[in-house]
């Protein structure tokens, strides 16, 4: 039976996704900045044949400094093309993802450590595009402010372009290696660039040879307009915070019908919801659990968390059971604050239970309940068009992701629903991606 | 203990000759294989090497490469190919270059950062800038900056990085699950920087690395170059030709880093050697012809233009003396080098290409293993060096020959380690770890009469 299967990435966050996550009992020492954790986690995910690890990404310290300061891992990471490639000679097969923003690096430098990393990891490297909206990543790049969204985005939008175009530089068959003829390279299968653009010109050519993949698979996470746009021309898969059912299907939709315009077939793009799962002998069961994270959250924290989520608006001094206040989008991440708007007003929430919310589940879809009932509701929104895979973001580490690993994943397994081997050994393989041809295979390089 | 040599091994791609790829014993895909590159730091970790050195530029810089496709122009990007290194290693260093001209000092602070915390405590960052039109052509920029420029911003860069490097103190991360404190806010430091080229709030957000700061490398010997090495460098890479510039070099700048407040031994002057090594002479020799024999013409003469800073030499006899360049244009240290040693020597443009193939500028030492540490003793103790960066003409083989003929010989003479000692390649170095900016130990007072 050779039916569709989901696709599963492993989202790896220091000591996992919740924000006391670090506080729990089995947490690691140190999660954020121990090789030896993500090192368990990536060997953990590859066993039970994840599609990839995902390593998110932000140039900043995340929290301002007020009486929040020092009440979370969150500060202290590797940098992820350093870790993953670390990883990458003690994993085989696993598929490995890190996030690098267009906003404050040179399309140069992205090109060719995600094009080294793939050689290293021989075909399984992968680019999470950002944009970088936090004002703490500005001011680590000598801007006083961010840049405007739609701005943010032009930039990004032209900065795949350059990447794409100097992972052409080299065909695939340009390295000859003929030592009798002393000719390293075919001069006419290298390619220069010399792109002329509104942010960039780069001429090229790119020092490293054409990636195993052709370009290492292209994710995108923001799901505004703006962002989808991106996506629809360049994303192979998507991240996406998606809460229920109805409105993933709309969103799946959506992008889905973008591709056409960019003359792609709806399967060359993954869309992979967020999700926060925990896995109880019951749903109620899998609540307490939940419950005991939610304690160790400090009221610090709790505020300061809130405020990020809804783009810097402090809501501490408000009364915690008035209604959410109407709030205009800031320069930073609109698509979540829009989420969580929309969200705090179709459930009528309370300033208190949108505080409790994000700092449960980060605006994140949570499921809570046994293997059986998280594999139903993962196979629902597979089967009913809302989701081509799931990228787990398990609320604590190592503990929340072995028990999806150990008690859900052999549910899907049974279903048919996730495979039981690699049947390649490329992400694009995983994923069912077509490797990209280069710009100069059909005209010819120019001499 | 009685002072010992420092050697590296510089790594490129397969060797430090051009015709090194041909050579019979190498790989000609080794530039862009993995495995190459993970048996050199074996072998380089077996021979107790300090450090492990990747070199870099951001773009084909020679555009007669480009063109003529007779050299390996494509490989690894070097801290991502040292992170995939650092869990198969235990104590070698773990050196990569990296441009302070197209780079953000916040990026490569945080990444040698993580390095070092991978290799836990071996990382080492090679101070460069960028000197070359065809890497602005990379970077969105249409003129090169000048050099005093570029390097006003090193000098900046540099200092920003270390900046960012003491956000954390080392005890910042307590991790106290009881109390829910993560670190103590004031353990955590914003650099606030604001300069000429750069504003910076920081913190970085790695925490602080084991060798406190990666160990910091530099290599240009022009005068800027120099300056900025004294100020920081604590390894540093040199072209130098006979003994007496060696001793020269390594005076100055020793003397010139202690005007600039540091000690004569905060520095390492270690510098490049390429070595052929043979159990007798004629071995060697023979060796060494192979090698010749495999420099293509075209190569070898569009090397020699790009070392000129791209002058044209088409046109020109190749059997004739190197002709009278060009006035007026800025020529790098390592360019006035190569004319000095072709009026010194009287040399025709092809010797000048066939020495500039081999070791471009570099000594080049074809000998028995009693020859080549002759040579290194001389230099070591007669101040003009405290080690060398070796750097093998075709890889693995000139280095394997390194390790398995020289290395005893230096170990015989007790002029080298017989066994890894210290934990962090500072230790290895016979660095002191950096104290914070925060934390600086008290000053001594000092009483006025």
């Amino acid at each position: 039976m050779s039916t569709k299967q989901m696709h599963l990435g492993a989202f790896l966050q220091d000591a996992g996704h919740h924000i006391a996550a670090w506080r729990h009992p089995d947490a690691p020492v140190g999660a954020g900045m121990n090789f030896d954790h993500f090192h368990y986690l990536a060997r953990r995910a590859e066993a039970a044949k994840f599609d990839m690890i995902f390593l998110g990404d932000q140039m900043t310290f995340q929290y301002e400094e007020d009486e929040s300061l020092g009440r979370t891992s969150r500060g202290a990471n590797f940098d992820p093309l350093t870790l993953l490639s670390a990883l990458a000679v003690s994993t085989r097969d696993i598929g490995l993802i890190a996030t690098g923003s267009t906003s404050y690096n040179e399309p140069f430098n992205i090109a060719r450590k995600y094009s080294s990393l793939d050689h290293i990891s021989k075909g399984r490297a992968g680019w999470n595009v950002v944009t970088s909206w936090t004002g703490g990543e500005a001011r680590n790049f000598n801007r006083n402010e961010v840049m405007e969204h739609g701005l943010r985005y032009q930039r990004a939008q032209e900065f795949v372009e350059v990447v794409k175009g100097l992972w052409d530089s080299w065909d695939s068959d340009a390295l000859v290696d003929d030592r009798q003829q002393g000719l390293f390279f075919d001069p006419s299968r290298l390619h220069r660039l010399d792109h002329q653009g509104e942010f960039f010109q780069v001429r090229g050519p790119l020092t490293i040879s054409r990636a195993p993949q052709g370009y290492p698979v292209i994710v995108q996470a923001g799901s505004s307009a703006d962002g989808q746009t991106l996506a629809a021309r360049h994303a192979e898969v998507i991240f996406t915070a998606q809460r229920n059912l109805a409105e993933a299907q709309k969103f799946y939709r959506e992008v889905k019908s973008q591709l056409a315009d960019w003359g792609r077939d709806p399967d060359s793009l993954k869309i992979m919801p967020g999700i926060f799962p925990v896995v109880g002998e019951s749903a109620a069961h899998a609540r307490e659990k939940f419950e005991q994270l939610q304690e160790l959250v400090s009221p610090e924290i709790g505020w300061a968390v809130l405020a990020r989520h809804l783009g810097g608006f402090d809501l501490s001094e408000y009364s915690p059971d008035d209604p959410v206040p109407d709030l205009p989008l800031t320069q930073g991440n609109q698509s979540r604050q829009a989420l969580l708007l929309a969200f705090a007003r179709r459930e009528n929430l309370t300033i208190r239970q949108l505080y409790w919310h994000v700092n449960g589940t980060r605006g994140h879809w949570a499921v809570f309940g046994t293997a059986e009932e998280i594999a139903d509701t993962l196979e629902t929104w597979f089967r009913e068009g809302a989701a081509d895979g799931f990228n787990i973001m398990a609320p604590w580490l190592p503990g929340g992701l072995d028990e999806f690993i150990d008690q859900v994943v052999p549910v899907l397994q049974r279903r048919g629903l996730f495979r039981t081997e690699y049947a390649g050994s490329t992400l694009r393989e995983h994923l069912g991606l077509q490797i990209p041809e280069s710009r100069y295979t059909t005209h010819k390089a120019v001499t | 203990m009685s002072r010992t040599l420092h050697l590296g091994v510089f790594v490129e791609t397969t060797g430090r000759h051009l015709a090194g790829w041909r050579h019979p014993d190498v790989d000609p895909h080794a530039p862009m294989r993995f495995e190459h590159y993970r048996q050199l730091v074996e072998i380089a970790e077996r021979g107790l090497f300090d450090l492990f050195f990747l070199a870099d530029g951001l773009a084909v810089r020679d555009r007669a490469a480009e063109r003529l496709g007779r050299t390996p122009k494509a490989h690894f990007e070097p801290l991502t190919l040292l992170s995939a290194l650092a869990p198969l290693t235990q104590h070698i260093g773990l050196i990569a270059t990296a441009s302070t001209t197209f780079n953000e000092p916040w990026h490569l602070a945080r990444k040698f950062a993580s390095l070092d915390h991978l290799s836990q405590g071996r990382a080492g960052w090679n101070i460069v800038t960028s000197s070359s039109q065809a890497e602005a052509d990379n970077f969105s920029l249409a003129t090169l900056p000048t050099p005093q420029d570029r390097y006003r911003r090193a000098s900046e860069f540099v200092d920003v990085v270390r900046g960012l490097w003491d956000s954390w103190d080392d005890d910042a991360l307590v991790a106290d699950q009881q109390q829910g404190l993560y670190f103590p806010p004031d353990r955590l430091h914003t650099l606030n920087h604001q300069g000429e080229f750069f504003t910076i709030r920081g913190p970085l957000t790695v925490s602080r690395a084991p060798q406190g700061y990666p160990l910091l490398v530099q290599a240009g010997s022009s005068a800027q170059g120099i300056e900025l090495g004294a100020k920081y460098g604590e390894v540093i890479y040199t072209a130098q030709t006979t003994l007496a510039d060696a001793q020269q070099f390594y005076r100055e700048i020793k003397s010139l880093a202690q005007q600039a407040g540091r000690q004569a031994e905060d520095l390492r002057v270690l510098p490049g050697l390429f070595p052929v090594v043979a159990p007798t002479r004629s071995e060697a020799e023979e060796k060494f012809a192979e090698l010749q024999s495999l420099l293509h013409p075209e190569v070898g003469l569009a090397q020699l233009e790009h070392h000129l800073g791209g002058v044209d030499l088409a046109g020109y006899d190749l059997d004739g003396l190197l002709p009278e360049l060009p006035p007026g244009r800025e020529y790098t240290s390592r360019a006035e080098l190569l004319i000095n040693i072709a009026r010194r020597d009287k040399l025709t443009i092809r010797q000048l290409y066939q020495q500039v193939g081999v070791a471009r500028g570099h000594p080049l030492l074809i000998g028995t293993p009693a020859d080549i540490a002759d040579f290194m003793e001389s230099w070591f103790h007669e101040g003009g060096a405290d080690g060398f960066n070796i750097m093998p003409g075709w890889l693995p083989g000139g280095l394997n020959d390194f390790v398995n003929l020289v290395v005893p010989e230096l170990q015989r003479r007790g002029l080298y380690r017989t066994a890894y000692q210290g934990q962090t390649l500072r230790e290895r170095m016979g660095f002191k770890r950096p104290a914070s900016r925060y934390h600086q130990p008290e000053q001594e007072i000092t009483h006025h009469g």
